[in-house]
């Protein structure tokens, strides 16, 4: 028992109608589909954000004494680092969407390689932290030995390498995708007059930006007047 | 016209940058230099203004009524399960000795316990 075929009609602007024969030029459903997935980033980033506060309440100074002791220069680099890949970002959509396709692609590479100096940067940072002792896993951060630290500051080094963790992995797929992006253009699938792919690409590299614009000061600022860390 | 168009938007893009530099600035020396009580409260204010400016230049939300509409509802729908979560755990562990996770007299009691709360910074 199949269905009868019957056609979609759009209207235009004029009251005319159309029978539709494709989606793929719907800007605006394939934009707030988009923004639908990055409510679910926003959905789990919000719930750790908002659990992250809760026990920052409960263990307020072990909070701000680990905090102290990450690595501000590191994590502020990482922080221009990602501002700077935002605008490349944004400037290769606008070189894209006024027919400039080399200029674009030129600035996707440049997002790239910002983002590889990220994951560079952190992962010196992880090392680092390694090194010391302070990593998952590893006896400081475990209860019931030694070497444990205070349960506080096993909480909030538990949720940094977690989030930091997540929002670095975020950056891996980013780069995919971003590398898928090059391929579409050079496939001709991502013009000038369908870059829809190209805008919602653009809008999950602002939402990583985004979350790390809270993630910084969260990890790394709120124990800065404290002394003894390293700066 | 068009390459007025793009003049314009590629200014507005420098702009902004502009603006989220000067906020990250404030956001380093704030500890030191103002609010230096109210850290946390300073950072999450200046993060906030720094979001604002990426949602409405650089993710283009500006003028999207439907979407901030929706975001706005998603944001509340956090905050209720959040607190229906919080509650479950506050009514069950927190008032008792059961839990170390939310009970700050009681973790400290574990580390004692175990004889061992080192609180050494990270040197890099």
């Amino acid at each position: 028992m199949g269905h009868a075929y019957v056609p979609e009609i759009a209207v235009d602007r004029d009251g005319k109608e159309h029978e539709v024969q494709g989606w793929q030029d719907d800007i605006y459903g394939a934009k707030l589909g988009f923004w639908l997935f990055m409510f679910t980033e926003v959905l789990m980033f919000g719930a750790m954000f908002l659990a992250l506060t809760y026990y920052f309440s409960l263990h307020h100074e072990d909070f701000l004494i680990a905090s102290s002791s990450l690595n501000r220069v590191l994590g502020g680099t990482n922080t221009v680092v990602l501002l700077f890949s935002a605008l490349t970002m944004g400037l290769g959509l606008l070189k894209m969407r006024h027919g400039d396709i080399k200029g674009a692609k030129l600035m996707i590479w440049a997002t790239i390689l910002l983002a590889c100096v990220f994951l560079g940067i952190k992962a010196v940072e992880w090392t680092a932290e390694y090194n010391h002792g302070i990593f998952l896993g590893l006896d400081a951060l475990q209860a019931g030995n030694e070497h444990s630290k205070p349960f506080g500051q096993i909480l909030f080094f538990g949720m940094y390498f977690t989030m930091t963790g997540i929002h670095g992995f975020h950056i891996i797929l980013g780069i995919g995708i971003m590398l898928w992006l090059l391929k579409r253009i050079n496939a001709g699938k991502v013009t000038p007059e369908h870059h829809i792919l190209h805008f919602n690409i653009a809008l999950y590299w602002d939402l990583v930006h985004l979350i790390w614009v809270f993630v910084f000061p969260y990890y790394y600022m709120i124990g800065a007047g404290l002394t003894g860390g390293a700066h | 016209m068009e390459n007025t168009n793009y003049k314009a938007e590629q200014a507005g893009y420098y702009k902004v940058l502009i603006g989220l530099l000067v906020l990250t600035a404030i956001t380093f020396v704030q500890p030191g230099l103002f609010l230096e009580h109210y850290t946390f409260s300073a950072q999450m204010i200046i993060g906030t203004i720094k979001a604002w400016l990426i949602l409405m230049y650089y993710m283009h939300l500006k003028g999207e009524k439907e979407i901030i509409t929706f975001g706005i509802f998603s944001l509340f729908i956090v905050l209720v399960f959040f607190v229906i979560v919080i509650g479950f755990d506050v009514a069950n562990f927190q008032y008792t000795d059961l839990s170390h996770i939310t009970s700050g007299d009681t973790a400290a009691a574990v580390s004692e316990t175990h004889g061992a709360a080192h609180s050494e910074p990270v040197h890099h």
